[in-house]
């Protein structure tokens, strides 16, 4: 059997949602008894998410080194790598967050082999596999084969779909990778996590993002306001981060984030290319704008031709009155 | 402090991009710009040489054409250029394009490698990271801050919604973030001497490599097809006043979409 390891990542006291969509995906590929799939974790692992892990993999593997605590690029490389290369794994897959495509590179180069990034779709069953990846910030797709073994992926959030929690619980093996604190060259100083507990973009099932039609940074909470009452993270222009209405963190684009939600929602919102090509994998869009030639009206399934500050209010309102209903 | 900058010329953002012969390849409208992650990249090299002096050399492999992209970086203050000219190494996959300038960052002087977090074309952001590892050496990503002061290095890195604060040692890579810095706008006289600056030219086998690594049975990966965006259904308007709207539009992604 063919052995698939998915680098699982951990936030605050649970596995992040990537990690568990590519843990079912792998599961679901895995069913013609081609593939056997472990779970690999390296540094903190709360119990809460271990046990969480358990119920989605029948085998988690945790690497414990105390120079392994906390991440590094050269730590996190090698360990993986070298669990890679040990077990003689074919394929190597982890989510596309700012970690996974931070390291994995490394890894693809510790172990002669190429990497296909921010995978969108793949064709597991394929002979050889095939992946499908997003370019020129998604105008055109490129579906990539590999030459050489084992495959290295970084996949998008929200592209695969998420299963349901096993019954019966995993294996569970500690283990170390032997890494020497002279091998770490990084010192974590400090971490800022961000403020706020909502989920992150990139990661988000749900988004209502404001533009510049919102007129000023305290009109905003017309956007959160909305987003709070769908459970929605709240994303940005970058005209809107430009003029400091929004955090940088909230930007979505070319020079921003790339997401990838169940529901993008955009009020006053031009649709620029550069803010599309950061939203366009979305599954419904639905585009709130006055001008009934604004171009984001090309990219949404839904559109409605009117004044934001009414459409908004209006709109938590109705969501507050079924809840209530 | 000697500075190495990695660039890439790419189709300008605003270009054309459409898929050809069945596929096989693509058709880009030929307007050409330095990858704007890039420009954040020799921003922040010159400030660094501005504050530690030392000197900043900007490195590119790309088709002959790149030279352009190079005379930018001049034109915006750097001191040196080269270009590694490879169209087949240039069009490859990351593993060979990080393998290419390890080897030509083999056989530099430097204190501090400068990239932008990923190219604006392939959209990979794995090369930086790559060559890192090729060469042994640490790297920080995605840096929205960098911090040269008392022989520390701290590099602030905004992976998602944390950030990071790191205590990095040279020799080593950055990526750059949009939020580094503001990239300047070259002077003209910076333009003219850059119009009028000698560029050496490399090729992969001065760097130990052959073509036909870059060749189809030499990359690791590569593009069988290209493939169009899947195409959203045409918008259906919401049509009446905005309160009918609006509850018009709750009801669809409840019911009909059921995403909420
Ligand atoms: C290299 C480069 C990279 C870029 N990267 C990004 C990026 O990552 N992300 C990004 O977003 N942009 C990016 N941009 C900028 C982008 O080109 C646009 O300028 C920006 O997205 C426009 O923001 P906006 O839609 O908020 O503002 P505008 O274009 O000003 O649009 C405002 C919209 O609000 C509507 N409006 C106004 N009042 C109301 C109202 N009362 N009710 C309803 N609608 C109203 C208007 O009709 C208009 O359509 C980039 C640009 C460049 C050159």
């Amino acid at each position: 059997m063919d052995k698939v390891l998915v680098f699982v990542e951990i936030k605050g006291d649970g596995p992040r949602k990537v990690s568990l969509e590519l843990l079912c995906e792998a599961a679901r590929f895995a069913q013609n008894g081609r593939f056997s799939v472990e779970a690999v974790c390296i540094g903190r692992l709360p119990d809460a998410a271990r046990d969480k892990l358990l119920s989605y993999t029948e085998k988690l593997v945790h690497f414990t080194d105390p120079e392994l605590a906390v991440y590094s690029p050269e730590g996190y490389a090698r360990a993986l790598a070298g669990y890679a290369r040990e077990g003689g794994a074919k394929m190597v897959i982890a989510g596309a967050t700012g970690i996974g495509r931070d390291f994995l590179p490394r890894v693809a180069v510790l172990l002669e082999t190429g990497i296909a990034s921010d995978v969108t779709g793949a064709n597991w069953l394929n002979e050889p596999m095939t992946f499908v990846r997003p370019m020129f910030g998604g105008k055109v797709f490129a579906e990539v084969v590999f030459s050489t073994s084992p495959v290295i992926l970084t996949v998008r959030p929200n592209s695969f779909a998420m299963g349901e929690a096993q019954e019966k619980g995993g294996e569970y093996i500690e283990k170390t990778a032997g890494i020497s604190p002279d091998t770490i060259h990084t010192k974590v100083v400090r971490v800022e996590e961000a403020s706020r507990d909502t989920v992150d973009l990139t990661e988000a099932d749900l988004i209502v993002a404001g533009g510049r039609g919102l007129k000023a940074a305290e009109n905003f909470n017309l956007i959160e306001e909305l987003a709070g009452a769908i459970g929605a993270t709240v994303g940005a222009t970058r005209s809107v981060v430009d003029a400091k209405w929004r955090e940088q963190a909230d930007q979505i684009g070319k020079s921003g984030k790339t997401v990838s939600p169940k529901l993008y929602i955009g009020a006053g919102i031009s649709g620029a290319i550069h803010h599309i090509m950061g939203m366009d994998t979305s599954k419904v869009v639905l585009a709130i704008n006055r001008d009934p030639n604004a171009i984001i009206f090309n990219y949404a399934n839904y559109g409605i031709v009117g004044d934001l500050f009414e459409v908004l209010p209006a709109m938590t309102q109705e969501l507050k009155k079924r809840k209530e209903g | 402090m000697d500075i190495l900058v990695l660039i890439k010329q790419v189709p300008d953002p605003e270009a054309l991009v459409e898929i050809g012969s069945e596929g096989k390849d693509l058709n880009i409208e030929p307007k050409f710009a330095i990858n704007l992650f890039d420009e954040y990249a020799i921003e922040e090299a010159l400030k660094i040489r501005e504050a530690h002096g030392g000197k900043v050399k900007a490195i590119t492999l790309g088709s002959a054409k790149a030279i352009e992209a190079l005379r930018t970086a001049i034109a915006m203050g750097a001191d040196e250029a080269m270009l590694i000219e490879d169209e087949g190494f240039a069009a490859g996959d990351g593993y060979n394009t990080a393998l290419v300038l390890s080897r030509a960052l083999e056989k530099e002087m430097f204190d501090i490698v400068l990239c932008g977090r990923q190219a604006i074309d392939a959209d990979r952001g794995e090369v930086p990271q790559m060559i890192a590892q090729f060469l042994g050496l640490p790297h920080v990503g995605v840096v929205v801050k960098l911090d040269i002061a008392d022989g520390k290095t701290v590099a602030e890195s905004a992976f998602e919604g944390a950030k990071e604060v790191i205590e990095v040692a040279l020799p080593a890579v950055f990526t750059a973030q949009k939020g580094l810095n503001e990239p300047r706008v070259p002077l003209i006289t910076g333009v003219m001497k850059a119009m009028k600056v000698q560029i050496p030219k490399l090729t992969v086998e001065d760097l130990g490599l052959t073509r036909d690594m870059a060749g189809p049975g030499g990359s690791k990966t590569k593009i069988l097809q290209y493939l169009p965006p899947k195409k959203r259904p045409a918008v259906q308007f919401i049509e009446g006043e905005p309160a009918h709207a609006a509850a018009e539009a709750v009801r669809i992604l409840t019911e009909v979409e059921r995403v909420i």
